[in-house]
């Protein structure tokens, strides 16, 4: 599946930058804030100049009171360069590409708390931004700051998962390559579901998601096209034909791409609409193709990866209960009643640490699984805005 | 001639058709249904049922590329089952003779009752006219050698490649032949489907086909409102104006503008077709922040203004936005048409459709848009609009599976038949 953060993970790996966020944020509408700032009370924000060189901001160090600040960026350089404010791994602004000479607005809203800017490069060491109480400032039902810890803790999550699938997908492609089919079979069910359980992080990069998870109908030779790499064909060569004849080219691009990968989560600061976002999307990746035994169609492991969707799923939920529970706690019980409801019906066909084969579910665990999946997808939709994310 | 041109689609009452095509003026072909047509005009205009609304099936260009769109539409692909060039002449003559009948309608001859009949019965015995347009186009397929047209080959035409989001699904992707056929009403459409077929057996067999539909009550304010896409998005905002004849003449007729430079002679009056089946993962964007929808698209969702903008027809302004915080950079409508004078020529004349068949293997809803566009210059129109759209943020909801492109055949005159030129320039 393709992300649509497609263009944005393009544009930011030709920036040499990994930091996805800086290009993803773009995607975000302007916040309410920004659209009403100007004209309901242009004197009332403090304005404040920052200074974008190659390698620093200039003051290295700034004070504002907490609430809405604009920010005077100007750059001071000889070419196209950023600026970032950073609360740990969460983006909170952003203005990329301004251009040498050029001087940029940012209004923002910011509680109290100790910050970090960036200015240039992405590379360029932290400045310190201090964010002072305001008794005045109005003050957000979900401040931004909180997201911090629990996006923290899933970019933890997401590189521990990356590293597994690192080291799994090395002892799948030394069976490939060793021609020992039983054990590639027997390794490939694991070893994608930790790519399937960060697959919202993970399609950021969608040249690799497509070299690394594409199924056979994103080709139009379909099986034939020299384009289809990855998992799948090797699920195909596996399963269907029955020959890994002509697989290590194909192996070694997988471990390639999965290294590749591991390399460029590990650069990225996380998106919090992404993060939070990401809950729903993984539900919507079972709804749309998991459901139908499409995803894995030669060796009919999928529910490997459904369980392994749900688990991502549920990470995050679990990372942000106490902010959802605060916000609306009747959803939280819902969610987790249907998490339940899934996990008992999967858990029948759990077989000690693998799983039956899709076809052997029956018609009706099949459409008992639509119900929770689908108000999953629906009630996790809401998670965004729930948090108050844009 | 113009006044059986009638369309009551409009909303006013138009006794000349704003798209009446001007080859009409002066040649003899006018005459030809006149005197049918101008009795019958009357009738015509007091009918509102919009059964008896023709479009003239002859003309420099063929009907259904600028004309005004009906309600209902189907695009059929054929695969050519011909063997030469003289099957290939049989195969247009009869469906120039079909397109004429249909199109303008009339009495069906009666038969011996002990063989099946000749037509599927559909609009009874006497076929009216329900504003039908066929609008047939060749593949890049056809100009393989079967055909001695090799050498004849609009410069562009190619198979579908797919784009990155692309999943070609080979049985509704490319075809020798397309034919779009529209009308007020899905029945006509499939009258003049089942005519043609049971015309054609020997000469080619179907590859895949489509419908769509538009509101019928929004065709009505064509102009004036635009419809919306099952996104529930208007879609179409800013299309090229179909009474522009020079904006025509340089961005959707093959012509003597620089923009058609290197087409071989016989294409001129024609245009390339294109067809996309973009499947809309609905459920997925009714489960989306209308916020990021609006982001997305880069339109307000009930208004279809731009962004940040009061009126759907305002200017999206983004020399204003140069850092997209109000329409982003990678919104649909600014990569679509970003407006700028280089994009100009990359303008398309969009004629879509909306799809609905059942559903996917996942027990979702498989519907969306049946995108079709016409223009003079394949790449400069949608090869180049499409590889801007590349990595739209809209892409996680759109799956184009199918489709093609095509060249759309110039028209044809009373007498003539529809490719023409091009058979007599074949070797």
């Amino acid at each position: 599946m393709v992300s649509n953060f497609k263009l944005i993970a393009a544009s930011c790996l030709t920036l040499a930058s990994f930091t996805l966020t800086a290009c993803g944020e773009k995607a975000s509408a302007p916040k309410p804030a920004d659209k009403t700032a100007a004209p309901a009370a242009p004197a009332a924000n403090p304005e404040v100049a920052v200074a974008v060189t190659d390698t620093a901001c200039e003051p290295a160090s700034l004070t504002v009171p907490a609430g809405k600040t604009t920010f005077i960026i100007s750059n001071k350089s000889s070419r196209p360069l950023e600026f970032e404010i950073l609360k740990g791994v969460l983006v909170i602004e952003e203005r990329e590409n301004i251009a040498p000479s050029f001087t940029q607005k940012l209004t923002t809203t910011l509680d109290a708390g100790d910050y970090d800017m960036i200015c240039g490069l992405l590379s360029n060491p932290r400045s310190k931004l201090t964010v002072t109480p305001n008794a005045n400032a109005q003050v957000a039902a979900i401040p931004v700051t909180q997201l911090e810890a629990p996006i923290a803790q899933y970019k933890a999550y997401v590189l521990d998962e990356t590293k597994a699938f690192v080291e799994k997908t090395e002892v799948f492609v030394a069976a490939i390559n060793a021609g020992d089919m039983n054990k590639a079979k027997a390794l490939y069910a694991s070893t994608r579901a930790h790519y399937e359980r960060i697959e919202p992080i993970a399609e950021l990069f969608s040249d690799l998601d497509g070299s690394i998870d594409a199924r056979a109908d994103a080709y139009k030779k379909v099986e034939k096209d020299p384009e289809f790499t990855g998992f799948h064909r090797l699920e195909y060569a596996l399963w269907s034909e029955k020959s890994l004849k002509g697989m290590k080219p194909i192996a070694d691009k997988l471990l390639s791409d999965v290294k590749a990968l591991q390399t460029q989560i590990a650069g990225l600061n996380f998106p919090a609409t992404k993060v939070v976002g990401g809950a729903g999307v993984l539900i919507e990746e079972v709804a749309n193709g998991k459901i139908s035994g499409e995803e894995e169609r030669y060796s009919h492991t999928d529910l490997s990866d459904f369980d392994a969707n749900m688990a991502g799923s549920k990470k995050i939920v679990d990372l942000f209960r106490p902010l959802i529970e605060k916000a609306d706690p009747v959803l939280l019980k819902k969610t987790d009643d249907n998490f339940a409801s899934v996990e008992a019906i999967l858990s029948k066909y759990k077989q000690g640490d693998t799983w039956a084969s899709y076809d052997k579910l029956t018609e009706a665990d099949r459409k008992a699984l639509a119900a929770p999946v689908t108000v999953l997808a629906e009630d996790l939709s809401k998670l965004r805005g729930l948090l108050g994310l844009n | 001639m113009t006044t059986v041109h009638i369309n009551d689609t409009q909303d006013t009452e138009q006794p000349k058709s704003p798209h009446r095509r001007s080859w009409l003026k002066g040649i003899g072909v006018g005459a030809v249904s006149l005197g049918a047509g101008a009795l019958a005009t009357k009738a015509y205009i007091d009918s509102s049922d919009g059964t008896q609304t023709k479009q003239d099936a002859y003309g420099t260009h063929q009907a259904g590329i600028i004309t005004p769109q009906p309600a209902a539409a189907i695009i059929v692909v054929f695969d050519v089952l011909a063997k030469d060039k003289k099957g290939f002449e049989k195969l247009l003559r009869t469906l120039t003779d079909r397109i004429t009948f249909l199109t303008q309608g009339g009495q069906l001859p009666q038969i011996d009752p002990k063989f099946p009949p000749l037509n599927s019965g559909i609009m009874g015995d006497k076929v009216f006219p329900d504003n039908l347009t066929m609008t047939v186009s060749l593949g890049a397929s056809v100009f393989d050698g079967r055909f001695g047209l090799t050498d004849l080959k609009p410069q562009y035409l190619q198979d579908m490649q797919p784009f990155p989001n692309d999943a070609l699904e080979p049985e509704s992707t490319d075809g020798d032949l397309s034919i779009q056929i529209c009308s007020n009403t899905a029945e006509t459409c499939i009258h003049a489907l089942r005519d043609i077929i049971k015309n054609t057996p020997d000469l080619m067999t179907m590859r895949w086909q489509m419908n769509g539909f538009l509101p019928p009550h929004m065709i009505r304010k064509l102009g004036k409102d635009t419809m919306r896409n099952l996104l529930g998005f208007k879609d179409g905002t800013s299309n090229v104006d179909a009474k522009n004849d020079a904006l025509l003449n340089e961005l959707i007729w093959v012509s003597d503008h620089a923009n058609s430079a290197g087409e071989p002679a016989w294409a001129k009056g024609g245009s390339y077709q294109v067809v996309r089946l973009i499947r809309n993962r609905v459920e997925f964007w009714d489960r989306t922040p209308l916020q990021e929808q609006e982001t997305i698209f880069g339109r307000h969702k009930l208004s279809g203004a731009p962004l940040g903008k009061p009126n759907e027809h305002d200017d999206p302004d983004f020399a204003s936005d140069p850092d997209g915080k109000r329409i982003p950079h990678d919104a649909h409508i600014r990569l679509a048409n970003p407006r700028t004078p280089e994009t100009r020529k990359n303008l398309i004349l969009r004629r879509g459709y909306n799809y609905s068949q059942g559903l996917s293997k996942s027990g979702q809803l498989n519907m969306g848009l049946l995108f079709v566009c016409y223009q003079s210059n394949l790449l400069n129109g949608f090869l180049t609009v499409q590889g801007r759209m590349n990595g739209e943020s809209l892409e996680e909801y759109i799956k184009p599976f199918g489709g093609g492109y095509f060249f759309s055949l110039p028209g044809f005159a009373k007498g003539e038949y529809l490719g023409q030129g091009l058979i007599q320039a074949a070797v």
